[in-house]
C-alpha cells in the first residue's frame, strides 16, 4: 500500500487507502498522546455527534502496513468526495471554521487542544463539515498558546474577510495560493479605517505587523520564544469565543444579484417545461440508480435535489457563480440534503498541485460519479468559452459512464442572447452533430425535447 | 467607543510605520507576540522591548537588522 500524497506533513501518521477503505497509521510517540486525547472521550463524543469522522481500530498484520512496535492502524469511515477549501463557496467555508472553533472549545474543556488549524483536515458529508485529522488533537498544556492561530486567519479568516468585507471570493486567491491569505497582503487591501476595527486589528493588522517585528529582531524573537507558557487558559477560550461569534456574523458583501443565482426564479423556462425536465431526471435515476451524482452547472442544486429524491446517495454540485452556490449550500443544510456544492469553472477546472503535483488531486484525479447532469451548460463551454463542441461532448462523457445532458440549439433566446454581440464561428453547432458525438463515445437511451425553441435532454451510456 | 480608540492609540504606531513582512522567516512569531501580549505584563514587556529598540532605531537614522543581515550570522553561528 502506497501512502496518500497529499498526508506527509505530520510525521505522526500517514493515510493510506485500499479497496474503498481509509486508514491511518499512528507512530509509536503519537500513539501515546492519542491514547491519553482518547481518554478524555471527547473524540467519541465528536465522533457521536458527526463532527468528528468515524474511526474505528484496524489490523496492521492482516493489511500488511508496516508500523513501527508501540505503533497503530486506524480505520476512518470514507468521506464520499474529497474537496479542498478553495473549492468551497462561502458557506461551507464559513461552516468549517466555526466546526473547527467549536470543537476546540468542546476539546479545551476536557484539557484537549489542537496542535494546528488547516482547512484541509475538514471534509464535508453533503453541508455538515466533518474533522478528520484525529492527529491533529493533543492534551493541552495550561499557558501553551494557540499554535494554530495563524494557520486558521491565513486559511479560514482572512479567506471569509476577503468576501465579507471586499466582496472578493477566496477560491481563485487560495487554489493560487494553498496555504491561504497572508494576514499582511490581506492587511494592505484594507482601507485604514477597517484596520483600526479592533476584531481586525489583533487578527489581522496587528498579527502581520508583529510577524514584521518578530522577524527583523531574531535575538529578541529567540528569547520570547523561550519565555515560559503565557496565555491563561480562560483567555484563549475567550479568543476562540469571540472568533467564533465574529465569524458567525459574517455575510458576503457583494450580496446584490448575480448573474445565475436568480436564475431559477427568472429563468425563461415557463413551469410545465420545467417541471419536465425535473421529471425526465428523476425518471432517469429511478430507472438507473446511479449513486453518486454530479451536477456540473448546478446553479442552486435544484436539479441535484430531484436526483436525491429519486433515490441518489450523494450529489456534488458544481457551479461557478457564488451567490447561486450559497443558495445551494443552504438549500442542502436547511433540507438535509446530501448535496456538496462546489466552485468549479469547468473550463478551467482544479489542476494537481501542492508538493510535486501530487498534494492535492485536480478534477479529472477525483472522478466518481455514476451519473452526470450537464443541465443549460454545454452552450456556456461551446458558444460562451470557444470549446469544441465536440471536446465538451467527450469532456461530460468522460466524468461518468451514464449521464443527462442538455442541447440548447441556436434559436433559443439565451444562445441568441450570447451570440448577438459576436460573430457566430460555430457552424458545427447543430443537435445533429451533438448527437453524432455522444455516439463516438457510446448511445444515447433516450431523448426529451424541453421547450418550445428546441432545447432537448439527452439520456447517454458510455461504451 | 472607548474601546475602539484605546485599541487605536495602542496599534497606531504598529500601522503607520509599514514594514515589509517576512513571514516566510518563521511562520509562528507574529501569532506568538500577539498571544503573549493577550497573555499578560510578560507579554507586553517583551513586545515593548522588541518595539523600542526599533523606534530608537528608527530616530537614529540605524534602523533595526534586517532579516537579511540577520539571517547570515545565525547560519554561521549554528
Amino acid at each position: 500500500m502506497k501512502p496518500d500524497p497529499g498526508s506527509f506533513r505530520d510525521p505522526s501518521g500517514r493515510v493510506y487507502s485500499r479497496d474503498g477503505h481509509i486508514y491511518r497509521t499512528v507512530s509509536a510517540a503519537a500513539a501515546e498522546e492519542f491514547d491519553a486525547v482518547r481518554a478524555t472521550g471527547i473524540i467519541e463524543e465528536l465522533e457521536r455527534e458527526g463532527l468528528v469522522v468515524g474511526t474505528d481500530e484496524a489490523d496492521a498484520g492482516k493489511l500488511g502496513l508496516d508500523i513501527e512496535s508501540g505503533g497503530r492502524v486506524l480505520e476512518h469511515e470514507r468521506i464520499p468526495f474529497v474537496s479542498y477549501y478553495y473549492e468551497w463557496p462561502f458557506s461551507a467555508l464559513k461552516a468549517a471554521a466555526l466546526l473547527h472553533l467549536r470543537m476546540h472549545l468542546r476539546a479545551l474543556s476536557k484539557g484537549v487542544t489542537l496542535k494546528d488549524a488547516t482547512a484541509y483536515n475538514v471534509q464535508f458529508k453533503g453541508s455538515q463539515p466533518v474533522f478528520i485529522d484525529l492527529l491533529s488533537f493533543t492534551p493541552y498544556i495550561e499557558g501553551h498558546i494557540w499554535e494554530g492561530h495563524r494557520q486558521f486567519c491565513e486559511q479560514f479568516l482572512n479567506p471569509l474577510l476577503l468576501r465579507a468585507l471586499l466582496g472578493v471570493p477566496h477560491n481563485a486567491w487560495c487554489r493560487g495560493s494553498m496555504e491561504g491569505i497572508d494576514s499582511g497582503e490581506l492587511s494592505r487591501l484594507l482601507p485604514l479605517r477597517r484596520k483600526f476595527n479592533p476584531k481586525i486589528l489583533m487578527h489581522v493588522t496587528l498579527l502581520s505587523r508583529l510577524q514584521t517585528l518578530g522577524a527583523g529582531d531574531r535575538d529578541a524573537t529567540l528569547e520570547t520564544m523561550s519565555m515560559p507558557p503565557v496565555l491563561p487558559r480562560e483567555k484563549l477560550v475567550r479568543m476562540l469565543e469571540k472568533l467564533e461569534s465574529w465569524i458567525e456574523g459574517l455575510s458576503p458583501a457583494d450580496t446584490g444579484k448575480t448573474v445565475w443565482a436568480d436564475y431559477e426564479n427568472d429563468n425563461i423556462y415557463d413551469s410545465e417545461e420545467r417541471a419536465a425536465k425535473h421529471e425526465f431526471i428523476a425518471k432517469t435515476v429511478t430507472e438507473q440508480r446511479p449513486s453518486l451524482v454530479w451536477d456540473i452547472g448546478c446553479n442552486t442544486g435544484e436539479f441535484s435535489e430531484t436526483a436525491l429524491k429519486a433515490g441518489a446517495e450523494y450529489g456534488i454540485g458544481f457551479d461557478f457563480d457564488q451567490n447561486a452556490l450559497d443558495s445551494a449550500f443552504t438549500r442542502s443544510s436547511k433540507k438535509e440534503l446530501a448535496l456538496l456544492p462546489l466552485f468549479l469553472d469547468a473550463a478551467n477546472p482544479s489542476p494537481n498541485q501542492g508538493w510535486n503535483e501530487q498534494e492535492r488531486s485536480g478534477y479529472n484525479g477525483r472522478i466518481c460519479a455514476d451519473c452526470v447532469l450537464g443541465l443549460a451548460l454545454v452552450h456556456h463551454l461551446a458558444i460562451g468559452k470557444n470549446i469544441p463542441l465536440r471536446a465538451v461532448v467527450h469532456w461530460l462523457m468522460a466524468t461518468a459512464p451514464l449521464g443527462v445532458v442538455e442541447f440548447v440549439p441556436k434559436n433559443d433566446s439565451m444562445v441568441k442572447q450570447m451570440l448577438a454581440l459576436r460573430e457566430d464561428i460555430f457552424p458545427d453547432y447543430t443537435a445533429e452533430n451533438f448527437e453524432a458525438y455522444i455516439k463516438e463515445k457510446g448511445e444515447i437511451l433516450g431523448k426529451q425535447q424541453t421547450s418550445k425553441s428546441g432545447r432537448c435532454l439527452y439520456l447517454y451510456k458510455r461504451r | 467607543m472607548k474601546k475602539s480608540f484605546s485599541a487605536f492609540l495602542i496599534a497606531a504606531p504598529f500601522i503607520l510605520i509599514s514594514q515589509p513582512s517576512y513571514a516566510y522567516l518563521d511562520p509562528g512569531t507574529g501569532a506568538f507576540l500577539l498571544q503573549a501580549l493577550l497573555g499578560g505584563v510578560a507579554g507586553v514587556l517583551v513586545v515593548g522591548r522588541i518595539y523600542w529598540a526599533k523606534i530608537k532605531g528608527f530616530f537614529r537614522g540605524t534602523p533595526a537588522k534586517s532579516p537579511e543581515a540577520a539571517q547570515p550570522s545565525r547560519i554561521d553561528e549554528a
